[in-house]
């Protein structure tokens, strides 16, 4: 009847994760029954749950990731921990419980943190950066969330009912075959893949649609924002690459449960075929998650060095140039595994050559700020910070790339230095600038600089601090994923790390009490125009936060920089506006659809989990239903009269008119 | 705020090569689900080439199994393709029929495809089950398992495609010729399409390169 | 997102639509396409079990006919052409192809090398006999 599952899969006799997992339970219900309690369930349900508008998404997959964040990286503290007293001695994380960590960490970081916090990002800006009411397939959107929440909600699940793989993150066989690994750890780590990455998917498909086939008029693809770029170029990625990710589960899970012989040691398997085809997916995977980044970096360069970006075009065609030749360097993740000396040529001459794009970027953001009036705003402190750490992780990513040094220096410590050199230093410090950058619009409030730059600060010290050592070790020697171990030079650095560890939990936590602040003061710090930052693109061109349609016209763009172009022309012209005449708008309704459908979602992928055919069928079924029914209905825009528009139009170009007005008395 | 900081910049688009064509605007909703469908699509092609890609490793490790060609009936491939390519010219009339409004060619453009997308399906489970209960089933060799994952993969598409011809009928019964079910048949069209030039991969790569080997 | 919705029906099209044809051309365009079709597959059944034809060349033949085939179905099935209309869903069907290119291509190359390099776990054990 229920599979496998019985009392068995839940720990009792492990009180780390049950501990954890009755925190996380807790805090769960305590936040449910303060909603109900006070009446805001309908609010939820009503304004976000079921809301199909592109910045309300953005926003969920934000406060996902930064939830997942959390999670992610008391990982890593227990990691850190553990590292630095397992000297000749067990530590305090049993051998099955430390692979279970660094599993979970490696997965939940990349699939959950840094994947949702940029597409978050890339839903909440691009459409107004294109000037456009919404994406190309708004409830495909909030379905894509959904799922993505899904395969959070399966990983987190298995901390207390079974186990999560103890196989690394990229789960290689043999070791993840149901020979060495008869749990369901492993079957945890694809179901929740498998989901999430059919709403990466979704999300993918939708913004390259947006780009390419919604932006306003004017608006060619050599005016549109450098971040845009970025997006369309990570996300054709996503819908290039994600498929390969999927094919590659489907074919693990084949030989978990019908018993199949892809990656099996018997009957011909080869379980090379394996990481060849995971790499082929995971390099592509990490210029997803750092190209969306230098988009950010881009404009906050930009924006607070008061400059158009030095070298737009070179910048467009190193992105795209990033975006092909990133599908041809993914051997080198695997240069020791014996391709013989031509391949491995070949491909780390290749992996040598898309640093130079990268390095291109780097000189333009550079000579963006060389003559600019710089402003040291949080987000530029993240865009200075990332350009110093990014050029360290490139450099040493430059060396790994050689296949000799290569064979040193693999699966050491070194090599998890460089990759989180590039991934923090890279993706997450982008993440933080563009979420210091463009909580603003999100919110109509700015973040308390003083708080933010002291987290700043932690963070990028505390990194060092962490990672440095980390190389160190992989030079003498150390390999990673190890439990305890025995050599006493490797000892000092990883208290060093251990201790930087405890610098960047500072960091983090800055973080959070820079948001507690924030919204305390949020009068204070409200911004009206908009604008708060001075900014040149066309998001800053609506009010903070933006209305539900975004802008009551499609902006005439007439060059690149279209919004700092508008406010040029509005000052030269001293403001002369002729009363405009606005039209009903026809906006998408919202649907429970994305929401019904990752209900489902869960229970199929919990029932595959756990063998229990009956409930897979119910859930397939379910979906399936879900999607006629949404399929059937017969509305599925309502419209936003004129008048209305008209009068949450007015108030913002009063605020923006007597904005303008000081300036140009200035 | 610094916004006399860099005026002059009138000119935000220096390289005028010639004329500039405008922009005009976001599209029309049709091309705008077209052209998302057609990413999918592509993406889809690109999950299957890492099937075919799998068989072009595995095709030689029978593992004392069976091989290609000693398992592989040319005469029901090729009524399985014909089966597929007359579908794919009925669903073009069913498409036609759609853009016409023109009920009766619609509804039987569509159940002509239904029925050849039924009939391939059955050959295609009949070879299946017959290589089962001979003991070749897909855990007999690797190069069982690649061919029973890519042709099994392609099969679960046509299943997944009759499934949605249904609904499509089903919505033109409900709901008639909508704009909205329009656009819907239009990505039908294409998803069906796409899995004849997946099937010409199929036919190509595993049955008949497949029985050289 | 769809107020006055620009059709620019001259700038851009979506994929699977045609220009505007009558009804009888558009049917022409299918017979012909199935036509076609069917030819090249006759072809490749005919190739690959005679042998008429230099036997190392068959399996390059066969690619070729393959290929020409996914061609014929593009154009008359799915109306990808050479249009300006056209230009976007091209750019996307080369990258699409591209990448199958770069996914099948490069397996089969750095895995056939491994082969050559580190033999399968069976032939390793069928040197040991």
């Amino acid at each position: 009847m229920l599979g496998k599952l019985d009392w068995s899969a839940i720990p009792f006799d492990q009180p780390i994760p049950l501990v954890a997992g009755a925190i996380v339970l807790v805090g769960i219900l305590a936040v449910l029954i303060w909603v109900v309690a006070k009446g805001h369930l309908p609010y939820l349900w009503h304004e976000w749950i079921t809301s199909v508008d592109h910045k309300r998404i953005g926003v969920m997959y934000i406060l996902l990731a930064s939830v997942m964040l959390l999670r992610g990286g008391s990982d890593a503290i227990m990691m850190r921990i553990q590292q630095a007293v397992a000297y000749q001695s067990q530590g305090f994380l049993p051998p099955e419980h430390y692979n279970q960590i660094f599993s979970a960490h490696g997965t939940i970081m990349i699939f959950f943190v840094a994947m949702p916090f940029v597409i978050g990002l890339m839903n909440l800006i691009v459409p107004l950066q294109l000037g456009v009411r919404d994406v190309a397939f708004p409830t495909l959107n909030s379905v894509g969330f959904w799922l993505t929440a899904t395969g959070a909600l399966l990983v987190n699940l298995s901390l207390v009912v079974g186990e999560f793989a103890r196989t690394g993150w990229l789960a290689f066989p043999p070791l993840s075959e149901l020979s060495y690994s008869p749990g369901v750890g492993v079957d945890y780590y694809a179901w929740s893949l498998q989901i999430s990455g059919v709403g990466t998917l979704v999300a993918g498909i939708n913004l390259v649609t947006t780009v390419l086939k919604l932006r306003t008029k004017g608006m060619n693809y050599l005016r549109m924002p450098m971040f845009c770029w970025t997006t369309l170029a990570s996300n054709l990625l996503i819908v290039a690459a994600f498929p390969i990710l999927t094919a590659t589960l489907a074919m693990l899970l084949l030989d978990r449960y019908l018993g199949f012989h892809f990656f099996t040691n018997e009957a011909g398997g080869n379980i090379m075929m394996f990481m060849n085809l995971i790499w082929a997916w995971g390099h592509p995977e990490v210029y997803i998650l750092v190209l969306p980044a230098f988009g950010i970096f881009s404009e906050v360069v930009s924006t607070f060095s008061g400059k158009a970006l030095f070298g737009y075009r070179s910048m467009v065609l190193a992105t795209m140039a990033i975006c092909v030749i990133s599908f041809m360097v993914w051997l080198h993740h695997f240069f020791t595994m014996g391709a013989g000396p031509d391949v491995n040529a070949i491909f780390g001459i290749a992996s040598m050559i898309i640093a130079v794009p990268t390095g291109v970027k780097i000189y333009n953001w550079l000579f963006t700020m060389y003559g600019g009036r710089i402003r040291f705003a949080t987000p530029m402190l993240w865009a200075i910070g990332f350009m110093v750490t990014f050029i360290v992780g490139g450099l040493t990513g430059v060396l790994l790339a050689v296949p000799p040094a290569d064979f040193m220096l693999h699966n050491s410590m070194f090599l998890v230095a460089h990759f989180h050199n590039v991934i923090i230093g890279g993706v997450l410090f982008g993440a933080f600038a563009g979420f210091e950058y463009w909580f603003p619009k999100a919110f109509g409030f700015r973040l308390d600089e003083r708080w933010g730059k002291l987290a700043f600060w932690f963070t990028f010290l505390g990194f060092y601090v962490t990672f440095v050592p980390l190389y160190v070790a992989g030079m003498l020697g150390m390999t990673r994923r190890m439990q305890h171990y025995d050599v006493a030079e490797w000892r000092p650095w990883m208290f060093v790390a251990a201790a930087g560890m405890a610098v960047l939990s500072i960091g983090v936590i800055c973080q959070i009490v820079q948001i507690v602040v924030s919204i305390r003061n949020r009068e204070a710090l409200r911004d009206r125009t908009g604008d708060p930052w001075d900014g040149r693109s066309l998001e800053w061109a609506t009010s903070s936060p933006p209305p539900v349609f975004n802008f009551a016209f499609h902006p005439d763009v007439r060059g690149e920089d279209a919004y700092w172009d508008m406010k040029t022309r509005a000052q030269q012209q001293s403001l002369e506006h002729e009363a405009p005449e606005y039209h009903d708008i026809e906006m998408p309704r919202n649907s429970p659809t994305g929401f019904i459908c990752a209900f489902f979602a869960t229970i199929m992928g919990f029932a595959l989990i756990w063998h229990i055919w009956w409930m897979v069928i119910l859930g397939g079924i379910g979906a399936f239903a879900t999607f006629v029914v949404f399929a059937w209905r017969d509305h599925d825009e309502y419209v936003i009269p004129a008048e209305e528009v008209a009068a949450i139009d007015r108030i913002n170009l009063e605020e923006r008119r007597s904005l303008v007005s000081m300036a140009g008395a200035v | 705020m610094a916004m006399t900081a860099t005026v002059g910049h009138a000119h935000a688009d220096p390289h005028h090569i010639g004329v500039v064509i405008e922009h005009p605007g976001p599209a029309s909703k049709r091309i705008v689900t077209a052209y998302g469908f057609w990413v999918f699509l592509l993406s889809d092609i690109v999950m299957f080439s890492c099937f075919f890609a799998a068989y072009a490793v595995l095709v030689s490790q029978t593992a004392g199994g069976p091989r290609g060609s000693e398992i592989f009936e040319q005469r029901n491939v090729a009524i399985e393709t014909v089966c597929l390519l007359l579908s794919s010219f009925t669903c073009g009339m069913a498409s036609i029929a759609a853009d016409v409004r023109n009920r009766f060619w619609f509804y039987l453009g569509m159940t002509v495809t239904c029925v050849l997308g039924l009939i391939f399906l059955v050959i295609e489970f009949r070879e299946f089950a017959d290589l089962v209960a001979r003991g070749y089933g897909p855990s007999r060799s690797a190069f069982l398992t690649s061919f029973f994952s890519l042709v099994g993969c392609h099969g679960l598409h046509v299943s997944a495609g009759i499934l949605w011809l249904l609904t499509m009928m089903a919505q033109v019964f409900g709901k008639g010729f909508r704009a909205d079910v329009l656009r819907r048949m239009m990505c039908f069209a294409l998803f069906w399409h796409a899995l004849d030039i997946v099937w010409v991969g199929v036919f190509s790569v595993v049955y008949l390169l497949g029985s050289g080997v | 997102m769809s107020d006055q919705a620009h059709t620019r029906t001259e700038h851009d099209i979506a994929p699977g639509d045609e220009e505007q044809h009558s009804v009888g051309e558009r049917v022409i365009g299918y017979v012909v396409g199935l036509g076609l079709a069917l030819l090249l597959t006759a072809t490749s059944f005919f190739i690959a079990g005679t042998d008429l034809v230099w036997q190392p060349s068959i399996p390059v033949a066969l690619i070729v006919l393959a290929i020409a085939q996914m061609g014929v179905h593009l154009v008359f099935f799915l109306h990808i052409t050479t249009g300006p209309d056209n230009t976007n869903n091209v750019l996307a069907l080369a990258f699409g192809a591209m990448v199958v290119f770069l996914v099948v291509g490069g397996t089969v190359w750095i895995m056939g090398h491994l082969n050559q390099n580190m033999p399968p776990m069976d032939q390793i054990m069928q040197m040991h006999r």
